[in-house]
């Protein structure tokens, strides 16, 4: 009985999400028709605004989702309800990733469907666009980590501001290598090891993330 | 439920408001000897007031032998003929009482009390006649 | 049936400048019980451990024989809570709160909803951010309402509401009373709300229980007597009078045990007592707050 609290919760904050995650999908498969259209400037436009999308979904769905509950103090209500505190927050968990991980995984597939499709992008641009897609991914996991442990706004916002300001530092620092730089720029995709390194680690953060995330919110005592 | 009002300006305890208007309603015939009348939960629920009040005022009710409560069975009107005449002479007394401790604080002595007294229901009576 | 729908016992909390301290009280079944205190006082906190939202430091919680906040889970689904800082989703309407809801608990009273839709005045396919002040207060009782809980908690339900509204809410939790096997809990600063309803009475201050008990029993005890003092008397301290005020010749003489003897030992002493009146529970409110911070202070 209790399980159905959680998934009625889930689909509860589906619900109340349901335009926010249509808009995000809508934006950026915009943008991929930018690039799809051709030409530098469409290109650059569209994949820029392509990533940003993902990055502002990923800021915007902890905030709206998590921090929100306690800014427009509607927790009270949830907490009122046959939950946990520890249902509580793996309630969050999967609904926030989930309406994370939608539309990521299916911008993604268009994007990388969408290079493959077309000859004018070299297929090495792909493991590029899986690399930054996810950088978007780990800086939302950790967004969303900090947001579900410290329930606090200013940290949550701290957190966006640090991420958002490390992307470009990093995508700066991949670049400098050589063998990736060429890897990106040829017809066939490559995984070198330094790539599969990289998505590895990738998912190595989340994982450790989410852990993180379970943990600190079993300590807490007083949550309301 | 019609008629029974409980005034949250009127400074008596609530209890005492129920019962006072119960003992009209028996006094004035309203409310028949034997006659059921409404559950102490049924009451509160109607009221808008604590069951323990209720309870309460049907309490001091049954000691002043107003009505009767069976287990199981609920609440009636006591059988009693004698019944509405007592219960006005205790309204008399205590409107005595009260105007004695007015007049105490007016200074007045009860030779002045007892002119007061006739000098109103002379006016009731000229009223009347008119 | 249990012997209580709330235990706390010994119950303490510590904040960095709060304490709640040795809370006990009980509530049998079947009865309401109204909290009073200033602002500050625990009544939140208080209500906050008893829906386990709070972890007490020490102490004994029990709500529907679940001991809490372990067993909060299993208690949430017989109990109703509100509190005034409780918000429902403000673009949602209050018909998908109803959903909500109603997916979650089995017992949902269609027939009695919409009586309160209609008793309320609120319409079901309006956004809550539509909602008035009163609108929301009235909207989120509703949903507690609806499930008939066993147990119903409320923080503040008529505070900020007009006197119709109050009317309305206070009719509804009167009518929870209809059912013996229904208790509510509820914290008030309307002293008038709490006079009327209330089956029990517990007043807190500074974190700690002053006075719980039968409300009828309690009301009793407090009189205020009205006495005219002759020059060179004076008035003796006695035992169950907590305050005296004079002024020239009248003085008020507050008492929180009030026996009829009271009045003959003040008459021996050469007062005369001119009336002996009850107070409202908004006075014996003031008074006793008043009285019990002299007592700590001193």
């Amino acid at each position: 009985m209790k399980d159905s609290v959680v998934q009625t919760l889930i689909l509860s904050d589906w619900n109340r999400h349901r335009f926010f995650i249509m808009l995000s999908i809508f934006g950026g498969v915009l943008a991929l028709g930018l690039v799809a259209w051709g030409g530098e400037l469409p290109t650059i436009l569209g994949s820029t605004w392509f990533f940003v999308s993902l990055i502002v979904l990923g800021c915007m769905m902890p905030v709206s989702n998590v921090i929100n509950e306690r800014k427009k103090q509607t927790l009270p209500f949830l907490m009122s309800l046959p939950i946990s505190v520890a249902q509580y927050t793996l309630a969050k968990i999967v609904s926030t990733f989930g309406m994370f991980l939608v539309p990521w995984l299916s911008l993604v597939v268009v994007g990388v469907l969408l290079i493959a499709g077309r000859q004018e992008i070299p297929d090495g641009v792909i493991p590029a666009v899986l690399i930054l897609a996810g950088f978007t991914l780990v800086g939302f996991c950790v967004v969303a980590g900090v947001s579900i442990a410290t329930e606090s706004e200013s940290w949550t916002i701290g957190a966006t501001i640090a991420l958002n300001s490390s992307y470009g530092f990093g995508w700066y620092v991949l670049i400098r290598n050589r063998e990736l730089r060429t890897g990106f720029a040829n017809a066939d995709p490559v995984w070198s090891a330094t790539v599969l390194t990289i998505l590895l680690s990738e998912a190595a953060i989340v994982a450790v993330v989410l852990a993180l995330t379970f943990f600190v919110q079993s300590r807490k005592r007083d949550f309301v | 439920m019609d008629g029974f009002v409980i005034s949250q300006t009127d400074k008596r305890p609530i209890y005492l408001q129920i019962m006072e208007q119960i003992k009209r309603r028996v006094a004035v015939g309203d409310w028949a000897e034997g006659q059921s009348i409404p559950s102490i939960r049924q009451l509160a629920v109607d009221l808008s007031v604590s069951v323990i009040t209720v309870k309460r005022a049907y309490l001091e009710l049954e000691r002043e032998g107003v009505i009767v409560t069976q287990q199981g069975k609920g609440s009636r009107v006591a059988p009693n003929p004698g019944l509405g005449l007592r219960l006005q002479e205790q309204e008399l007394k205590k409107h005595l009482e009260q105007a004695i401790r007015l007049s105490a604080v007016l200074g007045l002595q009860p030779e002045e009390l007892e002119g007061r007294l006739r000098e109103a229901s002379e006016n009731i009576a000229a009223k009347e006649s008119s | 049936m249990m012997d209580h729908a709330i235990k706390l016992d010994g119950v303490r909390k510590k904040y960095r400048f709060f304490s709640l301290d040795n809370i006990c009280l009980e509530l049998p079944p079947g009865q309401i019980m109204g909290l009073i205190g200033p602002n500050g006082a625990g009544k939140s906190t208080t209500i906050r451990i008893l829906m386990g939202l709070v972890h007490q430091d020490g102490g004994d919680v029990q709500v529907l024989g679940h001991r809490m906040p372990q067993e909060q889970v299993a208690a949430k689904w017989d109990i109703g809570f509100a509190s005034d800082d409780m918000r429902l989703y403000e673009a949602m309407t209050l018909e998908w709160h109803m959903n909500l809801i109603r997916s979650i608990y089995p017992k949902w009273d269609a027939a009695y909803v919409q009586l309160l839709l209609k008793r309320f005045g609120l319409r079901a396919d309006q956004r809550i951010k539509e909602f008035s002040h009163g609108q929301r207060v009235k909207a989120t009782l509703l949903l507690v309402l609806a499930r008939r809980p066993r147990l119903l908690i409320l923080d503040e339900p008529t505070t900020g509401l007009d006197p119709v509204a109050r009317h309305e809410i206070l009719r509804e939790l009167t009518g929870v009373m209809a059912d013996e096997g229904r208790s509510i809990l509820f914290s008030s600063h309307n002293t008038q709300d709490v006079e009327q309803i209330s089956d029990q009475i517990t007043f807190i201050d500074r974190g700690r229980i002053i006075d719980s008990m039968d409300k009828e029993v309690y009301l009793d005890r407090w009189r205020r007597l009205r006495l005219e003092v002759p020059a060179g008397i004076e008035l003796p301290a006695l035992p169950g009078i907590i305050n005296v005020r004079q002024q020239g010749r009248l003085a008020i003489a507050t008492a929180n045990v009030f026996a009829p003897d009271l009045a003959n030992a003040y008459e021996n002493t050469g007062a005369r007592v001119q009336s002996i009146e009850t107070m409202t529970l908004e006075e014996i409110f003031v008074a006793n707050v008043e009285h019990s911070r002299e007592e700590v202070d001193a």
